[in-house]
């Protein structure tokens, strides 16, 4: 056969989201490719430039709904390192507590895109049924399933709610079970899915660093970093964890530090539980910025995310400017994809957890 | 490149991670899903007939209670989609008022107009379906937009001054506490006594008071606003129609 | 009029010989003498030939009715089970969800028959109605009961599987004739695995053969019926035709050619309305029938407990074996396309050629006329 191009996309189902993976064809083997992203832009960064500090968190939340909680958190962080807000310590711990949550309903989310992309609408399902737990604590949290509009500029909006302490340790328990039980069943242990998984896609540790690969994408990939250990924020230098790394480079590899780094989470969020002391969750924040700049970065679930802010003395940022972790890893779809099947794709950019929403804002 | 991950991959060494025996155990678990969702019910919830339990709190659509409401027009203000307006309605108990109208299909229900609600007259509301056929259904007049208020549907979030946190103390303030409200400031220099705040104030906390000097060319007594923080709700509304900008909010801090 | 219920044959022509005559009585015809010129008629009428003509043109609407019932309840079976396997209610449309099938056949039906403007038209047609004619025919060879069959052919499975490789040409067509790349990567693939997984799949059917002695499906299962179900001594080939049945009929974890993740929907992506509705009934008659073939080869067919009918029995046995294409669907990722075929000639040939010897050996040694 000749080789052809064929575009994998905007409207894919491969793809979650509007994204165009162009790839070349010799028979099955992939020879080329080249990601084209821009189909869901909306000019966040433009858009609120002529939004007040308060008003920019909700549509924040909106870059990415899977982890809408840590993309407002690492705005809130930089806006409180430009006004030089302190932030109380129970609502560092809350800010702790709630993005491990999210973490795990982001990772959960990713697991059930990993098991469509793969043919397994059981895994689909079975995720799925996790993280409406996770929703539902949030809910009860926030008021909202997705958007949650919860970080403040100095805080958090409002303290836990009664029993949320019990249900968090009891959801986290169930998961915990049900990952080192089902999921290792029907997935670490079920050769069909190892055999997708395993041997393709693989990064080297040279490569991820080279093109800025980040989070659990780099972390698969032999890179022992984490921000959260490396550059503590809140109070992750007062949580004892583990960052997962895994040697192989490969699919699975990425797999299994997210699959670890849940269990981590679960971990962190019981350790918060622990250490959480009473005490006021919200500092009142002045309504302008002074005139200088700022940026704070963040582990997401998807990697580093970073947002630079410059004041003007006004009451609206002079410019904001997001650092998207998907928009740099997407980059390296070509050297994970080039040499393997077409039929490796989905399985390849399914574990890279694609998020279309904070890649072209 | 496949050949390089072949060699790379480490998981064939770890025994713990060797599958056992090849789909059996995926099949056991699926099977005892199976064996668990027929003698029980299955995890899922029939939608249209049995609904999710929401709190209190679930931000849907938001309510009003006409009777709380000022027209302090705060909400207007903080929407960040821009899509309440301040519209004169006509009611038998309330006269001609002002009161907020809601564009639902712009909202993107993030609660911030509960949140700086002084009365709390705007309220989250769980109803959350609002499919219509057209945008003007969408369109919540202010009679449209009432719902009835419950105390978990009036948003509050409690915050303390970074002066307090300095000073030692934990007691966190309500919305409303005058301790953490913003006050408005007067330049009585470029004051020009329009009394345009005090017609527009909502709650009345602005009063034009003599100060003691008297107008020259017209020999009357020079008034200048006065302003009763108690009452105040910081909606800067007086700031925003003062012809020589000689108002500012100074805030608490 | 008395029907004759011994078999579909015969009762089939017992009633089309019956509307027949109610026909001409109720035109006149039954009447008349020979002088009259309509006489001619009258005798066509009561015309052996002819009544078998229309008993077998009643035949085909039958089984066409009956395929596509097949084919919707297999998918009624299908939507329930994998519901429960995955902690969901599935459909519930209607009485246990039955009528969700119904509500879709008639959409499809309803919908606007788009024909891609640069597809190769008349190929893009016939390939539905090959994969279609291929499909029914199979049905036609699977008998129900021991009188219950639409042919009775000396060679009926050699017959049955030779229609069977007939599939791999339609879908090849179906993926060149629309014109998109997806299609062809889909078609191609479905190609290379249907032949491939063509080859265990007769040699553990040979084994069936060397063991009862016969290409007849009624004589397979009288001589299991005498002796011992074939699934005991053969399970390694009731093991090799259940994986190679389930990637002959294209579905997960070899559901390949219409992978969706990467293919949008192989082959299937450019029909649509009532085309891909045939098409996907027709896979799923694929499906039903090599359910049907596996019972009949390995698990005794009609013969059970005398308390319910054959044809019970046979249905229920299909549906067992569905039912564990469910499980597996449920358990099991989508395999890779090279992998599949690896699998297929590393693992599943050794296996049946294994089969096929223990089934030579048994012929040879056992006692007792085995």
């Amino acid at each position: 056969m000749t080789e052809m191009w064929v575009n994998m996309g905007p409207q894919h189902p491969f793809n979650h989201g509007l994204w165009n993976l162009r790839v070349k064809l010799d028979g099955e083997k992939v020879i080329d490719a080249e990601p084209v992203v821009g189909y869901l832009h909306r000019g966040w960064e433009k858009m609120v430039e002529s939004r007040d500090y308060q008003q920019i968190i909700p549509m924040s939340d909106r870059l990415c709904y899977c982890s809408a909680l840590t993309w407002s958190h690492v705005y809130v962080g930089a806006v409180e390192k430009l006004m030089e807000v302190e932030v109380p310590e129970r609502a560092q711990w809350i800010r702790v507590i709630t993005i491990e949550i999210q973490r795990l309903a982001s990772h959960l989310m990713w697991l059930a895109a990993v098991g469509t992309d793969l043919g397994s609408y059981t895994i689909f399902l079975y995720a799925m049924r996790e993280r409406e737990l996770f929703l539902d604590l949030l809910t009860n949290l926030t008021g909202a399933r997705m958007t949650y509009n919860y970080m403040r500029i100095g805080g958090v909006r409002n303290d836990f709610p009664e029993n949320f302490e019990r249900d968090t340790l009891r959801a986290c328990d169930l998961l915990e079970k049900r990952i080192k039980g089902e999921y290792y069943q029907l997935m670490d242990m079920n050769s069909a899915f190892r055999l997708r998984t395993e041997n393709n896609g693989y990064l080297s540790k040279e490569d991820a660093m080279n093109l800025g690969v980040t989070g659990p994408n780099m972390r698969g990939s032999n890179v022992d970093f984490d921000l959260r250990r490396d550059d503590p924020y809140e109070k992750y230098d007062e949580v004892d964890f583990e960052v997962c790394v895994e040697e192989a480079g490969d699919s699975f590899a990425r797999y299994r530090v997210r699959m670890r780094e849940m269990l981590v989470s679960i971990d962190i969020i019981r350790q918060g539980f622990q250490k959480i002391r009473a005490g006021p969750v919200r500092v009142k924040a002045p309504r302008t910025a002074p005139v200088g700049t700022a940026f704070y970065h963040v582990e997401d679930p998807r990697g580093e995310s970073l947002m630079y802010v410059i004041g003007d003395g006004t009451n609206q940022p002079y410019r904001l400017k997001v650092r998207s972790p998907i928009f740099v890893t997407v980059s390296a779809a070509p050297k994970m994809c080039i040499g393997y099947k077409m039929a490796d794709i989905p399985a390849i950019m399914g574990t890279v957890d694609m998020c279309v929403g904070e890649t072209d804002r | 490149m496949a050949e390089d991950a072949k060699n790379k991959s480490t998981y064939q060494s770890r025994s713990e991670l060797k599958p056992r025996a090849w789909i059996a155990d995926g099949l056991r678990v699926t099977f005892k899903t199976l064996v668990r969702t027929t003698v029980h019910r299955p995890n899922t919830i029939q939608y249209p007939f049995e609904k999710l339990v929401k709190p209190d709190c679930y931000r849907g659509r938001p309510g009003i209670v006409l009777e709380k409401c000022i027209a302090c027009s705060k909400c207007v203000r903080i929407c960040p989609n821009r899509c309440i307006e301040m519209v004169p309605i006509e009611s038998a108990t309330l006269g001609k008022v002002k009161r907020p109208q809601v564009n639902v299909a712009r909202c993107m229900m993030c609660g911030y107009c509960a949140e700086v609600c002084p009365t709390n007259a705007m309220i989250v509301t769980p109803e959350f379906e609002l499919a219509a056929y057209s945008r003007s259904e969408l369109m919540f007049d202010p009679f449209k937009l009432q719902f009835e208020s419950k105390p978990g549907y009036e948003v509050c979030s409690p915050m303390i001054l970074p002066s307090e946190i300095k000073a030692g103390k934990t007691e966190m303030h309500n919305k409303g506490d005058m301790a953490i409200k913003d006050t408005v400031a007067l330049d009585a220099k470029k004051c020009i006594s329009c009394s345009r705040c005090e017609k527009t104030c909502p709650v009345g906390a602005v009063k034009m008071t003599e100060t003691g000097e008297i107008n020259p060319k017209t020999n009357k007594p020079i008034k200048k606003p006065a302003f009763d923080n108690e009452k105040c709700v910081s909606c800067e509304q007086c700031v925003d129609v003062c012809p020589k900008s000689c108002l500012s909010m100074k805030e608490a801090m | 009029m008395m029907f004759d219920y011994s078999g579909l044959y015969q009762f089939l022509y017992s009633v089309s010989s019956w509307l027949l005559w109610e026909v001409g009585r109720i035109l006149g015809f039954i009447g008349i003498d020979s002088g009259n010129i309509l006489y001619p008629i009258r005798q066509f009428l009561v015309d052996p030939q002819f009544v078998y003509f229309v008993a077998l043109l009643l035949t085909a609407l039958i089984y066409l009715v009956a395929a596509l019932l097949f084919g919707i309840q297999f998918i009624w079976m299908e939507r329930k089970f994998l519901g429960r396997f995955m902690d969901r209610r599935g459909t519930s449309v209607g009485f246990l969800g039955f009528f969700q099938n119904f509500a879709d056949a008639f959409k499809v039906l309803l919908k606007a028959v788009i024909t891609p403007k640069d597809a190769d038209k008349r190929v893009y047609q016939f390939a539905i109605f090959a994969i279609l004619a291929v499909s029914f025919m199979l049905l036609g060879l699977v008998p129900w009961d021991i009188n219950w069959y639409a042919v009775n052919v000396p060679l009926a499975l050699l017959l049955g599987l030779a229609v069977f490789s007939l599939a791999p040409f339609a879908l090849i067509l179906a993926g060149w004739s629309s014109n998109n790349k997806y299609t062809l990567i889909g078609g191609i693939r479905g190609a290379a695995q249907l032949i491939a997984y063509e080859v265990p799949l007769l040699l553990v059917v040979v084994s069936v053969i060397v063991m009862t002695g016969t290409l007849n499906f009624n004589e397979m299962v009288a001589w299991q019926q005498g002796n011992i179900i074939l699934f005991i001594p053969l399970f390694i080939g009731a093991l090799t035709f259940f994986i190679a049945g389930v990637a002959e009929s294209e579905r997960v974890p070899f559901d390949l050619p219409e992978a969706e993740a990467e293919l949008v929907e192989g082959w299937q992506t450019e029909y649509g309305s009532l085309g891909w509705g045939l098409v996907m009934c027709a896979d799923y008659l694929r499906a039903f029938i090599i359910c049907a073939l596996f019972s009949i080869l390995f698990l005794g067919g009609w013969t059970g407990p005398t308390f319910l009918p054959g044809s019970v029995w046979m249905l229920a046995k299909a549906a067992l074996v569905f039912f564990f294409m469910i499980w597996v669907r449920a358990a099991m990722v989508r395999i890779r396309t090279d992998q599949l075929l690896k699998f297929c000639w590393n693992r599943l040939l050794p296996l049946a050629v294994i089969n096929l010897a223990v089934a030579v050996l048994i012929k040879i040694y056992a006692v007792g006329g085995w």
